[in-house]
């Protein structure tokens, strides 16, 4: 029995350059460096040149960053890697753990769900922009208070969604506080402490 | 010991994690947020064939694409990884390819996109290889052979063996029984699914190999690496400073660590090794199933008489570690027999997942002890309160053992005796229950090691080298150091976490921190007290032993205004340093941290949906360090059983042996949502043997409570569920029926 076989093909990241680059392959095309008849035909030389790279400017905390990111760059590798962003985790990197969450346009989002090609013109708050100079915000010192982070890899997200919340609305339930964190995973199963926490922040902010 | 009786100024309070700030700011730097200069990333690429033989690897296309430095396989990188000191060999690359996730090579690039393009461009030609994912058919004559000695797993010898352990006579045992019950449970693979996915990061210099690992125990990821690369320990430096959760699954070193290792070497640059998602799921190990057969003696008042266990486990392709299964251990049984068989499988490795042998069999045992109990019409509360452990093996005393307040407290708590009902009496179609199970964990002590520097501010540095893996370990390293040496908790600085600063830890698994390095700190305090003692004796002009030291003054203890700071006394030396390595050990005793669990539920008999309305957590750990962190470990292990009650299990296609939902989406670890609010209670009593009267806090929580969920559904439906996980198709068709 004997039989051929690759690593997996499609990988997550190959899948979403496909939906979100299909502007890039027309434009290689109509250049003649792959000809349609031979896109069948993988070479490694070829696909390099398909990776398409754009400079773009990313609002991040306030401030405006100018990059040069390839298109299939998510907003978590580049706050990551480029900028130092790192309180941004990548848990999953595809849109279940939400430890990679920020606020983008005063929404709680996945940043790894999000190309960086698609945020110019957005607002970007990460847990790096929410303390103002060394005065913590009121969610930060509650998580504190509260002992919100166990090993502390979901609790940048699990802030930012609880901020997210707070901004909308001063005076959560605790249903609530459960439901609008619920998109965030924590496998110390620190829910409580982290709900606790938002609760405690409403209550101090009013 | 004297100390555990004194009044504490700083243990036992409620006290914020020393590096909380770290944590709620983003400025914690974990290890995949590390970017060296020159770093390449790299990514794994794993066998899609649950056994194989690789007749070739052409890595031609994978190396001409652009950007990629190196792609190491088992051809030209055959590394052992001895994982721990397990007789088992293994390789981070094998050939042949024992499960679908056995890794096959490792590439790596520029940057991880190119690096995961390079994967799909490895040509292996593969020899398919007959197959076996049941460990019951694995354990036939004729099964496809995983292991060189046979799929029965080798034990601590180099043969196969199962695992055996008996005391008391097990016929006299029965013979004295009224009723004898037999019964089988199952529970199934759960993965770890720590929040921050393997990953490491390593680089060479002059011939020194620098690991940031994401590891629980940098010392014993030392001591491997250095053994399977080679290399005297000197050259090999291990660092981890935070860690985003192992929960057993990232003890030691890994293949992980070792290919970046090596992919470092053949480079010569820095890289870093990220595992997605489904790596982490399938490429590690989660906690090994189990299919216990149980064989219970009873008297008709429900005293046990004697138990006998007979079960298999499934630690699939290769041994890390027992596969054994203890969740008898917290029951009074005369006579006792178990005999474990830890089976080699075509599957993802079964391995540690907090406290790796109990909460499986906690739920089978527990169950089951709760079922007698409904059979011979004892109310559970009575059953477990009268089985409950007194002696170790019926014999050796425990060093402290409040097991009995436990059960006492919680189920005053819950309102056991004013809510508990017949099974299966409420009418309508959401029904109350509420259930109860027992639980712990052993308390060992064994060596530590720490250093303490006092500045000539009074202010305390203090080297030890436990990595907190989000239990709070460093900030109870602090309060113990700040109790012991008279300091404020605010002058204590910490380092952790680096073989080449800090000195020997036992690595933070199996709560052994705690035991293990808390008395050597308390040692390390101890010993430079003196030294501080001794110069103060002078300025002070009294005898060394007529000094304390407390919020940072040296004082008379007889006349508490003769004093000096500390700082001043420092001064003169430049600073004075304190070190200690224990090793205590246990005469006559045994240690274990004891727990009673409770809770109710409400099952929605047309939907099969549970709601956990309740839960009370009773533990005796002793005397609780740190109150604030120790309530939150309590209630995590809690939610963590809460998922493998309910709806955690790594399915495998049977047909081509691909686990078919290796993420958190699929996989359905708890979310806020299915979390209700946890009591805890702490019943404190101090121990003797344990640092400041501490017992353990880490792995009991989970113990009982896949077992407590489950005997409170038995209590709301009156059906007995005897397979994890109980999901709601489950239930709707036991109701059905």
């Amino acid at each position: 029995m004997e039989d051929e076989k690759k690593g997996k093909g499609l990988s997550r990241r190959s899948f979403l350059k496909g939906l979100g680059g299909g502007a890039i392959g027309t434009a290689v095309i109509s250049t003649g460096l792959v000809k349609p008849d031979q896109a069948e035909a993988y070479s490694p030389e070829a696909a390099a040149l398909t990776r398409g790279r754009s400079a773009v400017s990313l609002k991040i905390n306030g401030k405006t960053y100018r990059v040069e990111v390839e298109h299939r760059d998510t907003l978590a590798e580049v706050l990551r890697d480029q900028l130092g962003l790192t309180g941004t985790k990548i848990g999953c990197d595809r849109g279940e753990c939400g430890a990679c969450t920020v606020m983008i346009n005063g929404r709680n989002m996945y940043s790894c769900s999000q190309l960086a090609v698609w945020m110019a013109g957005k607002e970007i708050l990460t847990i790096e922009g929410l303390a103002k100079g060394d005065k913590l915000d009121p969610l930060q010192e509650a998580f504190i208070e509260h002992d919100g982070p166990q090993c502390g890899f979901c609790t940048s997200g699990q802030i930012m969604s609880g901020k997210a919340l707070l901004t909308k609305n001063t005076k959560p339930t605790e249903a609530q506080a459960r439901r609008a964190l619920s998109g965030n995973l924590c496998r110390c199963g620190n829910y409580n402490r982290e709900v606790a926490a938002v609760l405690a922040a409403a209550t101090k902010a009013g | 010991m004297a100390q555990a009786e004194k009044e504490f100024s700083v243990v036992g309070k409620r006290t914020p994690r020393i590096d909380a700030y770290e944590r709620v700011t983003g400025q914690a730097q974990y290890t995949g947020d590390l970017q060296l200069p020159g770093m390449l990333y790299a990514r794994v690429l794993r066998s899609p064939h649950p056994h194989a033989k690789i007749i070739s690897i052409d890595t031609s296309k994978a190396e001409k694409l652009p950007g990629v430095k190196a792609v190491i396989h088992h051809g030209n990188a055959q590394i052992p990884w001895s994982s721990g000191g397990h007789t088992h060999r293994r390789f981070i690359f094998n050939n042949p390819v024992r499960f679908v996730g056995d890794p096959v090579a490792a590439v790596a690039a520029a940057d991880r996109h190119i690096a995961e393009e390079a994967l799909g461009l490895i040509e292996i030609k593969y020899e398919k290889l007959p197959h076996v994912l049941d460990p019951n058919e694995a354990l036939k004559p004729d099964a496809p052979k995983i292991a060189p000695e046979g799929n029965l797993s080798v034990g601590k010898g180099n043969f196969s063996a199962p695992i055996e352990e008996s005391w008391g006579d097990l016929d006299n045992g029965f013979k004295a029984a009224d009723r004898i019950f037999e019964d089988t449970y199952i529970t199934k693979h759960v993965n770890n699914a720590q929040l921050e996915p393997r990953v490491s990061v390593a680089k060479w210099e002059a011939g020194k190999l620098t690991v940031f690992a994401s590891t629980q125990g940098v010392s014993n990821a030392r001591t491997d690496i250095a053994k399977d690369f080679g290399l005297p320990l000197s050259k090999v430096r291990v660092v981890s400073k935070y860690m985003g959760g192992g929960f057993g699954n990232k003890n030691q070193a890994q293949d992980y660590d070792y290919m970046t290792a090596m992919l470092a070497k053949v480079t010569g640059q820095p890289v870093k090794l990220e595992f997605t998602r489904e790596d982490d799921y399938i490429g590690m190990h989660g906690r090994w199933s189990s299919e216990q057969h149980y064989k219970i003696g009873v008297k008709q008042d429900g005293t046990i008489t004697a138990v006998q266990l007979a079960a298999v486990t499934n630690i699939g392709a290769y041994r890390k570690q027992s596969g054994n299964l203890s969740g008898t251990d917290f029951y009074n049984i005369p006579n006792f027999k178990k005999v474990i068989k830890p089976v080699h499988t075509n599957t993802v490795v079964g391995a540690n997942y907090r406290a790796p042998a109990y909460p499986q069999s906690v739920f089978g045992f527990a169950s089951f002890v709760d079922q007698i109990a409904f059979e011979l019409g004892i109310n559970p509360l009575e059953m477990f309160e009268k089985n409950r452990i007194q002696k170790y093996k019926s014999k050796t005393p425990f060093t402290s053992n409040y097991l009995d307040e436990c059960i006492a407290e919680g189920a005053k708590r819950i309102g056991w005796n004013e809510k508990w009902h017949k099974p299966g009496a409420m009418s309508g179609a959401k029904k109350h229950g509420i259930g109860m199970a027992l639980g712990g964990y052993p308390f060992r002590p064994g060596l530590g090691a720490a250093t303490i520097r006092v500045n000539p501010d009074g202010t305390a540095h203090l080297l030890v080298g436990v990595t907190d893996i989000g239990t709070g370990a460093k900030s109870t390293m602090a309060i113990i150091a700040a109790e012991a040496l008279g300091i404020p908790l605010s002058q204590i600085q910490v380092t952790n976490g680096d073989t080449d600063v800090t000195p020997y830890s036992v690595g933070e698994s199996g709560s052994r921190t705690t035991p293990f390095t808390g008395p050597a700190v308390i040692a390390a305090a101890e010993d430079v007290r003196k030294q501080i003692f001794a110069i103060a004796a002078g300025r002070l002009k009294v005898k060394p032993e007529e000094l304390d030291l407390r919020d940072g003054q040296v004082f008379v203890k007889s006349d508490p205004s003769q004093k000096t700071p500390l700082g001043r006394v420092v001064a003169q030396s430049g600073d004075l340093i304190g070190r200690a390595t224990t090793n205590t050990s246990f005469k006559d005793v045994e240690g274990k941290s004891f727990a009673a669990h409770f809770a109710e539920v409400e099952v929605d008999t047309w939907t099969g949906h549970v709601t956990i309305t309740r839960y009370v957590a009773a533990h005796d750990s002793g005397t609780i360090i740190n109150r604030l962190p120790a309530e939150s470990q309590i209630k995590g292990g809690v939610v963590q059983g809460i998922g493998m009650a309910f709806s955690e299990e790594l399915l495998t296609d049977t047909l081509t042996a691909i686990p078919i939902n290796p993420n958190y989406r699929d996989a359905k670890v708890p979310t806020h949502l299915e979390t209700p609010e946890v009591e805890v209670i702490f019943i404190e009593h101090p121990d003797p043997y344990g640092p400041f009267g501490g017992k353990v806090v880490g792995e009991p929580p989970i113990t009982p409570a896949v077992a407590t969920i489950a005997n409170a559904i038995f209590n709301a439906t009156g059906k007995r569920f005897k397979e994890l996980p109980i999901t709601p198709d489950k239930i709707v068709r036991a109701i059905q029926v």
